[in-house]
C-alpha cells in the first residue's frame, strides 16, 4: 500500500500488539515504519529510559520490516504531523482504543488535533480489519475499500491513494441531498450517473471488483450505514476544511472517524 | 374506478371526511367536541406556548435573512419574467389580503381590553395599561404575522413558479420527501393545510358574524339570540356560494378595492374628526416603543406574571396567523409571480405593517382619547361585549348611524370576499393544485366553513372560535417549520443551477 508508515507510540504499548500492527501493515505493502515517541514538557518520563522503545522497534525488524525510532517534544500531535512531514512517510497509522462500557470507538483529543493537522494522510484502525489473532492476517485480496464521495473538491482528493490501496473491492458510495424539483433532480441523477461510471472505469485496473452507488440523505448516516452493509475493511474520505462552527475536520468526516467501525482513511 | 377516484381525490376526501366528523360530533354532542376541543387547546397551551412565540421570532429572522442574503435577489419565476401586476396593483391586493373582518373586529376592541385587563404587572386602566395595549395591539398585527404568511407565500411562489410544480404546500416538501409527495406524506401536508385554513376562517368568519349580528342589535334592536348570528352566517353563506360557484372573480375584485376605499375613508374621517395630534403621538410614540422592544415582545411570555394573558393573546394571534397562512400565503403567492425574494419580502413585511398600524394608531387611539380624555366608558363596553365596542365608539362621532352601517357593510363584504377566496383556495389545495376547481367541491367546502362557524358559536361562541385557531394552527405551525428548511434547500442549490 504505502511505503513509509509513522506510528505515533506511547509508553505502555505492549509489543505483541504493535506486531499484529505491523504484519497488518506489511501485508498491505508497507516495508518501513518510523516509530514516533513524543514527550510532553514537564513529563515525568521525559528524556529517561527509552529501551521500550527498542523493544517495540524490535518486535517490528522481527517481522523484516525497516524501523526507525524518533522522538519528539511538546504539543504531541503537532509534533506527530510534523515529523510524518519531514520524515516523508506516505501515511500516519492511529490506533483507536476501545471503550466497552459505551460500545463505540472514541478519538482522544490528540487523535482528534492530528487528523485536523496532518498534511499528509492518516489511517485510523478501528475495529474492522481485525488485528491478526486466531484468525489470519488481512491481505490486499481481502481488502473491502469503501470510496465515499460528493464529488466536492476534497472528495476528489483521495483517487490517487485509492489506486494506491489495490484491494479486491472498491465500492464508490456518492451521498448528497435531493434536488428541488423533479426535473432537476433527474438531470443530476444522470449527471451523478456519468461521473460514477467515469470514476468506476478509473479505479477498475486497481482492484477485482469495483461497484458504485449513489442514495440521498444524511452523508455521514448512509457512509456508517454502507459501511456496514457491505462490511467495508477502511472507508477512504477527504478531509475538508472546516467551516464556520462546523468540526474541526467537517462534519461529516468527525461523525464517521468517530462512529465507524472501519478503519478510516482520511486524505488532508 | 371507485378506487382510481379516491386515489385521485385522497386529499379531498380524507380532509373533507376530518371536517364532515368534526362537524357531525359538534351538532350530535357537543358536549363531547368541547370537552375534547378543550383537552387539546388545553395540551398544545401547556406544553408548547412558547413554541408558537419561538417559532413566530424564528420565521421572521429567517425570512429578513433570506430577503438581505445573496438569494434575496432570485426572482419568484423564471429569470425572464416581469410581475404580472404593476407595482400599486400589487401593493393594492396586499392590502385586500391583510385588511380583513379582523381589523374592523379589534381595531377599536384589542386597545382597549389590554387598557382594561392587562397582565398583572400593570394597573388596570393607567396611562402605562394603555401605553402597553397600544404597543401589543403593534405587536400582534405589526411584522410577525407578515412574516408567518410570507414562510409559506415565499414557499410556494419558489417552488411552483420556479421549480414549476403545483401550488400545493407538499410541493414545497419535494426536497425532503421527494416522490413521496405524491403518496401519502405529501397527501397528508395537503390536508394538515386545508385543515388549518378551513378553521382559521370559520375562526374569522365567526368573528365576522357575531360583530355584524351586534351591529344590528345595536341599530335596530334585533333579538341578540345565536340563532340570529346563524341566520347572518347562512345569508352570508349564500352570498359568498354565489358569487364562488358563479366565478363573479372580476365582482371580487371590484368589490374588495371599494372595500379598501371605503375602509380607507372611514380612517380618514375618524382621523380628521378625532384628536389628530393625539392619534399621530400614539402613533409615533407606539412605533418607537414597539421598533425598541420587538425582539423583547417576541419571546417575552411573562412566565412570573401574566402568563395567562400571554397565552389568551399573543400565542391566540400567532396560531390564528398560521392557520391563515395557507390561505393568505397562497393568494399572495399568486399575486407576486416575477418580483424577486428581497422586493417580495420586503414591501410584504413593510407595507400592510405600515398600514395596520396607522388602522390601530386611529381606532385604537381614538378610543383610548374617549376613554382616558372624554371619560367615555368604552373600555367596560369591550370588556362586557368585544363585537359591541367598534358600534358604540362610532357613536362618539356625527353621522354615526351611517358610519355604522357602513362598517356593517364592510364586514360583509369582507366576510363574503374572504369566503370566497377561501372556498377557491381550499377546492386549488384539494384539486392538485389547479385553479379550475369542480362545481362540488366549492359548494362542499363554502358549506363547510360556515358549518363550522355555526358548530363553533353554538359550542362555546368565541372561546370555541380561538380555541380551535389555536389547535388548527399547531400542526401545520410543524409543517412551516420544516418549510423554511426546504426553502433552504432549494435557494441554496441556486448557484449550482446556474452553473449547470
Amino acid at each position: 500500500m504505502f511505503e513509509k508508515t509513522l506510528i505515533p507510540v506511547s509508553y505502555g504499548e505492549r509489543p505483541e500488539e504493535i506486531k499484529k500492527i505491523g504484519k497488518i501493515l506489511k501485508n498491505l505493502g508497507s516495508n518501513s515504519i518510523c516509530l514516533f515517541h513524543v514527550t510532553e514538557a514537564g513529563s515525568f518520563f521525559r528524556g529517561s529510559d527509552i529501551s521500550w522503545l527498542m523493544i517495540l522497534k524490535e518486535a517490528l525488524e522481527e517481522l523484516g520490516l525497516d524501523v526507525e525510532v524518533k522522538m519528539g517534544a511538546d504539543h504531541i500531535a503537532s509534533s506527530i504531523a510534523e515529523a510524518a512531514l519531514h520524515e516523508g512517510a506516505d501515511e500516519i497509522y492511529m490506533k483507536t482504543k476501545r471503550r466497552w462500557q459505551i460500545g463505540t470507538m472514541l478519538l482522544g483529543s490528540i487523535s482528534r488535533d492530528l487528523l485536523r493537522l496532518s498534511d499528509i494522510p492518516v489511517f485510523v484502525h478501528k475495529v474492522r480489519p481485525r488485528l491478526p489473532g486466531d484468525e489470519a492476517v488481512i491481505t490486499r485480496e481481502d481488502l473491502i475499500i469503501l470510496y465515499a464521495t460528493d464529488f466536492g473538491e476534497a472528495s476528489t482528493r483521495p483517487i490517487p491513494y485509492l489506486m494506491e490501496f489495490q484491494g479486491g473491492w472498491c465500492h464508490i458510495l456518492h451521498v448528497r441531498g435531493r434536488m428541488a424539483d423533479p426535473f432537476a433532480e433527474e438531470i443530476e441523477k444522470r449527471r451523478l450517473h456519468e461521473k460514477l461510471t467515469a470514476v468506476e472505469e478509473e479505479l477498475r485496473p486497481y482492484y477485482g471488483r469495483v461497484t458504485s452507488e449513489e442514495v440521498i440523505g444524511d452523508p455521514s448516516s448512509e457512509v456508517l450505514r454502507v459501511s456496514d452493509q457491505i462490511s467495508a475493511d477502511v472507508i477512504v474520505l477527504g478531509r475538508k476544511k472546516p467551516a464556520f462552527f462546523s468540526a474541526p475536520m467537517g462534519e461529516t468526516a468527525e461523525r464517521i472517524v468517530t462512529s465507524s467501525r472501519a478503519s478510516i482513511f482520511l486524505v488532508p | 374506478m371507485w378506487i382510481d377516484y379516491m386515489k385521485r381525490e385522497s386529499v379531498f376526501l380524507l380532509s373533507s371526511g376530518i371536517i364532515l366528523f368534526f362537524i357531525a360530533v359538534g351538532i350530535i354532542t357537543p358536549d363531547l367536541l368541547e370537552s375534547v376541543s378543550q383537552s387539546i387547546h388545553a395540551g398544545i397551551l401547556d406544553y408548547f406556548s412558547w413554541l408558537y412565540l419561538i417559532s413566530a421570532f424564528f420565521f421572521l429572522i429567517f425570512v429578513l435573512g433570506i430577503a438581505l442574503s445573496q438569494y434575496g435577489t432570485i426572482k419568484l419565476g423564471y429569470d425572464a419574467e416581469r410581475p404580472q401586476y404593476s407595482f400599486f396593483g400589487w401593493i393594492a391586493m396586499l392590502f385586500a389580503a391583510g385588511m380583513g373582518i379582523g381589523l374592523i373586529f379589534w381595531g377599536v376592541s384589542e386597545p382597549l381590553l389590554h387598557f382594561l385587563m392587562p397582565p398583572p404587572f400593570l394597573t388596570s386602566s393607567s396611562p402605562e395599561a394603555a401605553s402597553f395595549a397600544m404597543r401589543y395591539v403593534f405587536f400582534h398585527w405589526g411584522i410577525h404575522p407578515w412574516a408567518i404568511y410570507t414562510i409559506v407565500s415565499l414557499s410556494i411562489a419558489y417552488f411552483s413558479f420556479r421549480r414549476g410544480m403545483p401550488a400545493l404546500i407538499s410541493s414545497c416538501f419535494y426536497p425532503v420527501l421527494g416522490e413521496r409527495i405524491y403518496g401519502m406524506p405529501g397527501k397528508l401536508v395537503d390536508v394538515l393545510a386545508v385543515f388549518a385554513t378551513v378553521f382559521g376562517t370559520a375562526t374569522s368568519l365567526g368573528f365576522g358574524a357575531l360583530q355584524i349580528h351586534a351591529g344590528f342589535t345595536h341599530l335596530y334592536g334585533l333579538s341578540s339570540a345565536i340563532s340570529v348570528t346563524i341566520g347572518i352566517i347562512v345569508i352570508a353563506t349564500a352570498l359568498f356560494m354565489a358569487s364562488a360557484i358563479l366565478g363573479v372573480e372580476k365582482g371580487v375584485q371590484i368589490l374588495s378595492k371599494i372595500n379598501i376605499i371605503i375602509a380607507t375613508i372611514l380612517l380618514l374621517f375618524i382621523l380628521s374628526l378625532g384628536s389628530t395630534p393625539y392619534i399621530l403621538n400614539i402613533f409615533t410614540s407606539t412605533l418607537g416603543g414597539y421598533i425598541n422592544n420587538v425582539i423583547d415582545l417576541s419571546l417575552q411570555s411573562y412566565p412570573f406574571a401574566g402568563y395567562e394573558w400571554s397565552r389568551d393573546w399573543t400565542v391566540f394571534y400567532w396560531a390564528w396567523w398560521i392557520s391563515w397562512s395557507p390561505f393568505v400565503g397562497l393568494f399572495i403567492a399568486r399575486i407576486s409571480r416575477g418580483r424577486t425574494i428581497r422586493e417580495f419580502v420586503l414591501t410584504v413585511l413593510s407595507v400592510p405593517t405600515l398600514f395596520t398600524f396607522i388602522w390601530f394608531s386611529v381606532f385604537g387611539g381614538s378610543a383610548l382619547y374617549l376613554e382616558l380624555e372624554q371619560g367615555v366608558d368604552l373600555a367596560r363596553v369591550a370588556g362586557e361585549d368585544v363585537s359591541l365596542a367598534l358600534f358604540v365608539f362610532l357613536e362618539q362621532y356625527p353621522v354615526s348611524g351611517l358610519l355604522s352601517l357602513i362598517v356593517i357593510l364592510l364586514l360583509i363584504v369582507f366576510f363574503v370576499t374572504s369566503a370566497d377566496s377561501a372556498t377557491v383556495v381550499l377546492g386549488s389545495l384539494t384539486s392538485g393544485g389547479s385553479m379550475i376547481v369542480p362545481m362540488y367541491k366549492k359548494v362542499i367546502w363554502g358549506l363547510s366553513l360556515s358549518t363550522v362557524a355555526i358548530v363553533l358559536l353554538l359550542t362555546g361562541g368565541l372561546d370555541a372560535l380561538q380555541m380551535m385557531a389555536i389547535t388548527a394552527a399547531f400542526p401545520f405551525m410543524i409543517v412551516m417549520i420544516i418549510l423554511c428548511y426546504t426553502l433552504w434547500i432549494g435557494l441554496s442549490q441556486e448557484k449550482d443551477r446556474v452553473e449547470k
